[in-house]
């Protein structure tokens, strides 16, 4: 395993180089070479996932990954914070069409509506009324480039080589909850938890659940019937949010008001 | 209701009730006749102290007669004794290893057996009357000096105590309960040296005199210590489980006393704590800073009775020392080296309790040398002497009292002089005292002296050759001794009283006779050391009635009492009152008259003035070789103390500060520190629960 | 296989994102694009979520995305109140200004030497053939890029 181990760990510190190299600082910005050592690094811990069976699905799958994957790169080390903004758009792009490869329709057509469609317009929208021209010293600082690359490059490479031992084929990896209703279950009954993954469920079970064709339909019924309680709650959380927000933007202006209509009598 | 046992109880108690009354009426309610409960109590006291010494003189007759009449019998009582146990203190069972030769047949389980025993016999009843009797003396007397004395219900609270601990002293009946009231007068002794507490010189002599005691109790207990191991027992009596140390038993068969290394041990550290309590070389440095006390503090315990709490204790233990010729020697030596060594000071002092504390010494000092011969007449003597002594070293310090409350408390005998007109009765009480100092017959102190000089040159002759040389010394040291004390006696005699009339300016209108609460006492005093010796010497008395003391009634002591019947006996006499004579007319042609002589003295001898004026340097050795040292050990220990034990305890207080510090640089309000502080604390998780 | 394959990829495509959203959220200054970070992370975790739904064969991934996005939404609402709040006080975006929360004895984090301000880009106007007549330009409205 030392090998792998190595590999691993050669990846991690390549990322971390490649991290800072391209986080915003003072003197020089080697872009360039920070994104080759980015890219190699990503190619290393590629290399440890075995590819997917089919060509198009590999290839979508390759594409939708690389594209969300770069443009979070750059949502991170741009200068300009409105750059930031518009790569992070990227990345949701991304996100979403990965959703979509899984079968989730309502979720990435959620990602784009709600997430770049309100979140991301109001983060834009702060900008403008803030520092939108990215002039600021603080924007080509950062604060100890080298611990937060690393911190970041030390969480993906402890992640990685977990996951490499769980989803080896020959290891007995951490145990995984069967779930009841699942294939697995069906497929080894009785079984102690302290199996390997379990089974992958057939492709009919996903059809008939997961990917089936009134997806929108059945997420709707899961959601307002086993957890409804959680949805009225999350409802809740919205409405106080909003109060929140209006609340804290308010406070200094109604104070003002009271003032000055209190001067004129 | 006078029969011994009662009277041996009562005779302690009523002081002791004295003292508790005083201490708790005295401050509020008695206040100006706070006098009262000591008087009583030491006045009845006295008076059936004297009963006692009655009672057991008619039995000691009474057991002369029966003796002779029943010669054969073999159950011979050895002297007269009469035992009270009163309670049991302490008993501490199996204390001893298991050791069945121990001389005094300890039988029963090797206990620690302590009771409040009192005994009777003629050495006891003898110092009771000595004690109690200068002790009424000197109460009344302090009603007059202590008068306008703020401290006054404290004086006698303090001498009451002191009564009662000197009278359970010599009657104790084990040495444990000595040794508790060796220490109770000590500390009366320290309480009333430092009586005016306020006076810094008063209360550094109270401690000089409470410490240098200590180095001899602690002699003394180490004495008892080895008692205790090789003795088994520390009774003096007989009890049914062990033998006494100087019971019947013992006694009857004196080859069962531990002589060799182990016996001239024990006597010598009992020597040591006599040394410390009466102030013989080298201990004797505290009883000269001790005059800073009142006058009859200094007649009562410094002259009379606490100083010869260790005679009395020697003589006690006579068989011990008796067992250990080299221990009796060591005694002698010790005796005649303080005598000689007090007398040369006392030439120069120009203080005069001063002198009188050295020729107190000095005459101690003899006391020891009686005691160190070995003979039962040098026993008596010394004994003799010690009760000549407290009679007129008593009067001498009263009389030197009521000359220092006429001149306002001055002592310097060069800022008075020619007082025999203003103070008659002190002028001519005085003289009877030191006539009884300079051992002049008919007076006491003749009688005293020398019956020990004689015991000594008798002992000189039955010496053997290697041993009679060093006797020969002593002999020749103690009468050239005697012409000292004639000589600075009468030297502060006549520098006191005669010689141009000069009074000091703190005098004031004090400078008259006494009143005569304190010039009574002087009378009977003087007239007390003009007969008791003759008196007690007559058909030697004092000696037999003292030889029926258990302790110095059994063979071996008897068997010395042949030397008593000597032909030198009037050749020696004639000697020592030929130097007596010669030290005073050598004082009356130095001091009567004009002094020019003195002042050429002093100049031609001015080294050998130098040392005696500074009391052979003695002070100044102990300061160098003892405190120094001590200080600076104290130091080092102070040092250790504060740097190393404190800097510890501080430096571990600090630790919490140090952490405290270092967890307070987390705090640096910066957000991204925080966040990176989470990540990396998710990251440690991550590991331990992946690992 | 394929499954599981489709299984760790996602997961590992999941634990990037969620490494460069930590790396974006410790070493940038301006508050804005910490929360974008923010932002990043929770979309790494709804992939990885998604996929082990998939992978069970269970609504629970998607349901719970789903709320990580009314989540997300939310405090982005409150987050966004707060900046534009702390901007309003202080004129400047920078998480590094507040630091008044710090112990007594510590030092303050200063910056000493301040990176020069890129330089303007030269006012370039589109060259325009000399018929015309040149736009008015006013200075302080113009800006030359957003």
């Amino acid at each position: 395993m030392t090998g792998v181990q190595g590999m691993f760990v050669t990846a991690t510190l390549l990322g971390a180089l490649g991290m800072w190299l391209m986080l915003p600082r003072r003197g020089f910005q080697k872009r360039r070479w920070g994104a080759l050592l980015a890219v190699v690094s990503l190619g290393l811990f590629a290399a440890q996932v075995p590819p997917l069976g089919a060509t198009l699905d590999r290839t979508v799958f390759d594409v939708l990954a690389l594209v969300t994957l770069v443009s979070a790169v750059c949502t991170v080390t741009f200068r300009s914070p409105v750059y930031s903004a518009v790569w992070f758009g990227l990345t949701l792009l991304g996100t979403s069409g990965l959703f979509l490869f899984q079968g989730a329709q309502f979720l990435s057509m959620a990602t784009i509506t709600i997430y770049a469609g309100a979140i991301l317009v109001t983060f834009l929208f702060v900008l403008m009324l803030s520092d939108p021209r990215g002039r600021a010293y603080y924007d080509r600082l950062s604060w100890e480039a080298m611990l937060s690359a690393s911190a970041g490059a030390v969480m993906v490479g402890v992640l990685t080589m977990t996951l490499s031992k769980v989803f080896s084929p020959d290891a007995a990896g951490p145990p995984v909850p069967v779930k009841p209703g699942s294939a697995a279950a069906a497929a080894s009954p009785g079984e102690t938890p302290t199996a390997a993954l379990p089974a992958p469920p057939s492709a009919q079970a996903l059809e008939a659940n997961v990917l089936s064709a009134q997806h929108v339909a059945r997420l709707g019924g899961e959601l307002f019937g086993r957890h409804l309680l959680a949805v009225e709650a999350a409802g809740a959380l919205l409405f106080v949010a909003l109060l929140g927000a209006t609340a804290m933007m308010a406070q200094g202006k109604i104070e003002r008001f009271q003032r000055s209509h209190h001067g004129d009598g | 209701m006078f029969d011994v046992e009662t009277l041996m109880v009562l005779i302690p108690a009523l002081p002791l009730v004295a003292t508790l009354l005083t201490a708790a009426l005295g401050k509020w309610l008695l206040k100006e006749q706070s006098h009262w409960p000591a008087v009583v109590a030491v006045g009845a006291s006295c008076l059936l102290s004297f009963v006692l010494l009655f009672q057991v003189r008619a039995a000691v007759r009474q057991l002369d007669s029966s003796k002779s009449a029943a010669a054969a019998s073999a159950a011979k009582p050895i002297g007269y004794e009469k035992i009270r146990t009163l309670w049991t203190w302490a008993v501490i069972h199996d204390v001893l290893p298991p050791d069945a030769g121990r001389p005094t047949d300890a039988r029963s389980a090797r206990d620690l057996d302590l009771g409040i025993s009192l005994r009777t016999d003629p050495l006891t009843a003898m110092m009771l009357a000595v004690v109690t009797s200068i002790s009424l003396l000197v109460v009344i007397y302090s009603i007059g000096y202590m008068h306008d004395d703020p401290g006054y219900w404290r004086f006698f609270t303090y001498v009451s105590l002191f009564v009662f601990s000197m009278t359970m002293l010599v009657s104790a009946s084990n040495f444990a309960l000595l040794y508790v009231f060796w220490e109770a007068v000590g500390l009366c002794s320290y309480l009333l040296i430092g009586f005016w507490l306020t006076r810094p010189p008063a209360a550094a002599a109270g401690m000089k005199a409470f410490l240098v005691n200590r180095i001899g109790d602690f002699g003394f207990a180490l004495g008892l210590f080895l008692l205790w191991i090789t003795y088994g027992t520390l009774n003096f009596h007989d009890t049914p489980a062990a033998a006494g140390i100087l019971g019947q038993t013992l006694l009857s068969d004196p080859s069962r006393y531990v002589g060799g290394g182990v016996g001239v041990a024990i006597g010598l550290l009992l020597m040591l704590g006599a040394c410390g309590k009466s102030a013989q070389f080298p201990l004797h440095v505290w009883l000269p800073d001790a005059m800073e006390g009142p006058t009859p503090v200094s007649a009562l315990i410094h002259a009379a009775t606490m100083v010869t709490a260790g005679v009395y204790m020697v003589t006690r233990c006579t068989p011990l020392f008796m067992a250990a010729p080299e221990a009796q020697q060591t005694v002698l030596t010790i005796g005649a080296i303080t005598a000689l060594l007090a007398g040369l000071i006392a030439l120069t002092q120009t203080d005069l309790k001063r002198v009188l504390a050295y020729s107190t010494i000095s005459q101690l000092g003899y006391m020891f040398i009686g005691l160190g011969v070995g003979t039962l007449p040098a026993i008596v003597a010394g004994m003799f002497h010690l009760f000549t002594h407290a009679c007129f070293k008593a009067l001498l310090f009263l009389g030197a009292g009521s000359v220092m409350h006429a001149m306002g408390g001055v002592v310097d005998m060069r800022r008075f002089g020619g007082l025999r007109h203003r103070l008659p009765v002190t002028h001519w009480t005085f003289l009877f005292g030191a006539l009884a100092l300079a051992a002049v017959a008919p007076f006491a102190g003749f009688w005293s002296k020398d019956a020990i000089v004689a015991a000594l040159s008798a002992r000189v002759s039955e010496a053997g050759p290697s041993s009679s040389a060093f006797y020969r010394i002593v002999f020749w040291s103690s009468l050239f001794t005697g012409g000292l004390t004639a000589y600075y006696t009468f030297r502060a005699f006549f520098l006191t009283f005669y010689g141009p009339e000069q009074i000091p300016d703190e005098a004031g209108h004090h400078a008259h006779e006494s009143p005569r609460a304190m010039t009574r006492p002087l009378v009977i005093l003087a007239i007390a050391s003009l007969v008791v010796g003759w008196y007690f010497s007559r058909g030697d008395r004092f000696g037999k009635f003292l030889a029926h003391t258990p302790s110095l009634a059994y063979a071996t002591v008897q068997a010395t009492a042949q030397s008593a019947e000597h032909g030198g006996h009037g050749q020696v006499a004639f000697v020592s009152t030929l130097v007596a004579l010669t030290g005073i007319g050598l004082a009356a042609y130095l001091y009567l008259g004009d002094s020019w002589e003195v002042v050429w003295l002093t100049r031609r001898l001015r080294w050998l003035y130098a040392i005696s004026y500074g009391k052979f340097f003695l002070d100044g050795l102990y300061r160098v070789f003892l405190i120094w040292p001590l200080r600076a050990f104290a130091a080092g220990f102070y040092w250790v103390d504060r740097k190393l034990i404190d800097g510890l305890v501080d430096r571990v207080g600090r630790i919490p500060l140090a952490v405290g510090s270092t967890m307070r640089s987390l705090q640096n309000g910066l957000l991204p520190f925080y966040a990176m502080a989470m990540v990396f604390g998710l990251l440690v998780l991550l590991g331990i629960l992946v690992r | 296989m394929d499954e599981l394959t489709l299984l760790y990829s996602y997961q590992v495509v999941g634990a990037m994102l969620l490494g460069i959203g930590i790396v974006g959220f410790l070493a940038r200054r301006n508050m804005i694009v910490i929360f974008l970070s923010v932002e990043m992370m929770l979309q790494g975790v709804s992939v990885s979520l998604v996929s082990w739904g998939r992978f069970n064969n269970d609504w629970g991934g998607q349901v719970l995305t789903v709320f990580v996005i009314t989540v997300a939404a939310c405090e982005a609402a409150i987050a966004l109140a707060l900046v534009l709040g702390l901007f309003r006080r202080s004129g400047v975006l920078d998480v590094l200004y507040w630091q008044s929360l710090r112990e007594a004895n510590q030092e303050p984090y200063i910056e000493h030497e301040l990176p020069e301000p890129p330089p303007e880009p030269l006012k370039s106007w589109p060259h325009l053939t000399p018929a015309g007549v040149e736009p008015r330009i006013e200075e302080d409205l113009h800006r030359s890029h957003v």
